[in-house]
């Protein structure tokens, strides 16, 4: 009990210090929350999109082999168009109508899972579908649609490992020149016979507080700023609307206390090294 | 009766040939007055880390009670079974003065755990030492040598250990106050029992010891001046 006690207390003296790994923890927290929110929004956005992309199903006449044109194609009328969505594979239908015309290429048939194409098609083609005629999702929309959502992810994505390693070299660096200036000090514990293990965990129980204290300003800051931030990097259409939710709030959390960790890793490997005596010899 | 023991003990400091303690050895009772007298540099210092466990000999063996130090948890053996009172304090500079002796005594464990209690224990020790309670509260940064080096001295009593080890404990202070830290250590040698070992160079300390070891070129030599 004393350790915390102890851990707590020295979070005071050591202000100046404490307030510096604050600010750089402050800004690696704040920095990851707008990367990670922005990453899990557009890995959202594009899973849903995924997932609607592979359920809206189109029809077009082939093109006929060796520069042929489609002119010879077999006709798709609006009965068969209506006769292919009366359907228990579909969720919906868009008939492409156009000059009173049925425009089967303009139909969009919306499936109720993406696995059903092929039973679909099956049920098409046995409802009169001709066989010159192709079942298929456009991939090229797709790709447009959802090349600039994958363009912010990758900038976000690189953005928090950016952000993580260059947090943790910095933490480490600070971890290692406290541990420099508080030589003296965890000389005279162990001197006065406090055992390895606890020094360490005093250390780390100060680390563990400062990052807690960083995570809440990190995580309300982070999320003020990650949707400026999304806005500035986001080259589509519309708006692209990021909010942090439990999982991203958890994994920062989680992110936080692996650089707390860390940094304890390094006390600890610091600490073992030091004999007492020659810390207090080297300072006397 | 016998408390410690140094068995034919050598030393050498790392990556030095030449031995600061060359195979000695010497019985430590409880109740008693020892010094450590000797040159600089004689191995007065050395002799005092091994016996308090902040390092280990190489050669030969360091006993309390009976039981090798090398094989006893030398950090339990450190807060508990001895107190040590540094030439140079060792105390904790951020922290006040009552602050490093409760840390000592939750350190050792002490059976006081009521934080109330532990202060007022740290004052009654303070002020056998002539610290009085607002110098008490002070942070060690804001003491003098002569308050710090008392500080040093109620810190290694705070845990009543049976073994009081001390590296030159008067060098800062005036007389009036080295004659009542005198007075403190021999009482607790002579009535509460304690084994109190003293490194010194003044004779006014000497004069009080039950016994004087003699330290020159690496050898004891119990019971002569040097």
């Amino acid at each position: 009990m004393y350790v915390f006690e102890h851990a707590l207390l020295n979070l005071g003296k050591n202000k100046g210090r404490n307030i510096l790994l604050g600010i750089m923890l402050f800004a690696v927290i704040a920095s990851a929350v707008i990367a990670l929110s922005i990453f899990n929004a557009t890995d959202s956005i594009i899973e849903n999109a995924r997932i609607e992309f592979n359920t809206m199903i189109q029809i077009r006449p082939q093109r006929r082999q060796m520069g042929g044109n489609d002119n010879g194609a077999s006709t798709v009328t609006l009965e068969d168009l209506h006769r292919f969505a009366d359907s228990d594979y579909l969720s919906g239908v868009q008939i492409g109508v156009g000059g009173g015309f049925a425009r089967g290429n303009e139909t969009v048939f919306y499936l109720r899972s993406p696995e059903l194409l092929y039973a679909f098609e099956a049920e098409m083609r046995e409802k009169g579908l001709p066989d010159d005629w192709a079942v298929f999702r456009d991939e090229s929309s797709y790709r447009r649609m959802i090349a600039p959502i994958e363009n912010l992810q990758d900038i976000s994505l690189t953005f928090l490992i950016v952000v993580m390693l260059f947090g943790a070299a910095i933490m480490i660096l600070l971890s290692v020149i406290a541990i420099r200036e508080r030589k003296y000090e965890i000389g005279v514990l162990r001197a006065m016979g406090m055992k390895k293990n606890k020094v360490v965990l005093c250390l780390w129980v100060e680390t563990i507080v400062i990052t807690f204290v960083c995570f809440v300003f990190g995580i309300i800051v982070g999320t003020v700023l990650s949707n400026p931030v999304a806005g500035a990097l986001w080259t589509g259409e519309g708006q692209i609307n990021i909010a942090l939710n439990g999982i991203t709030a958890l994994q920062i959390l989680g992110a936080s206390l692996l650089l707390a960790t860390i940094t304890g890793a390094v006390s600890v490997s610091r600490i073992t090294k030091y004999e007492p005596i020659k810390i207090l010899m080297e300072r006397n | 009766m016998k408390c410690l023991e140094i068995a034919d003990v050598t030393y050498r400091y790392d990556g030095s040939t030449e031995a600061v303690l060359k195979g000695v050895s010497a019985v430590f009772e409880k109740g008693k007055v020892y010094t450590i007298i000797g040159q600089s540099g004689a191995g007065k210092s050395t002799l005092l880390s091994l016996i308090s466990g902040l390092d280990t000999c190489k050669e030969g063996e360091v006993y309390y009670n009976g039981k090798k130090l090398r094989n006893l948890d030398r950090d339990e053996y450190r807060s508990k079974s001895i107190g040590v009172i540094f030439q140079g304090y060792n105390l904790l500079l951020n922290s006040t003065a009552v602050y490093n002796i409760t840390l000592s005594m939750n350190i050792s464990e002490s059976d006081i755990k009521d934080k109330k209690a532990q202060k007022e224990i740290a004052y009654a020790l303070l002020e056998k030492v002539g610290i009085d309670r607002e110098t008490a509260d002070r942070k060690i940064l804001q003491l003098s040598g002569g308050e710090q080096q008392r500080v040093g001295i109620a810190r290694a009593l705070s845990h009543d250990p049976d073994v009081i080890i001390a590296d030159e404990p008067t060098g800062n202070l005036d007389e009036a106050t080295e004659a009542s830290v005198l007075e403190i250590l021999t009482r607790l040698a002579h009535e509460e029992n304690k084994c109190v070992i003293i490194v010194t160079h003044s004779e006014n300390v000497t004069a009080i010891a039950d016994e004087v070891i003699g330290i020159r070129a690496g050898k004891l030599l119990i019971g002569e001046k040097v």
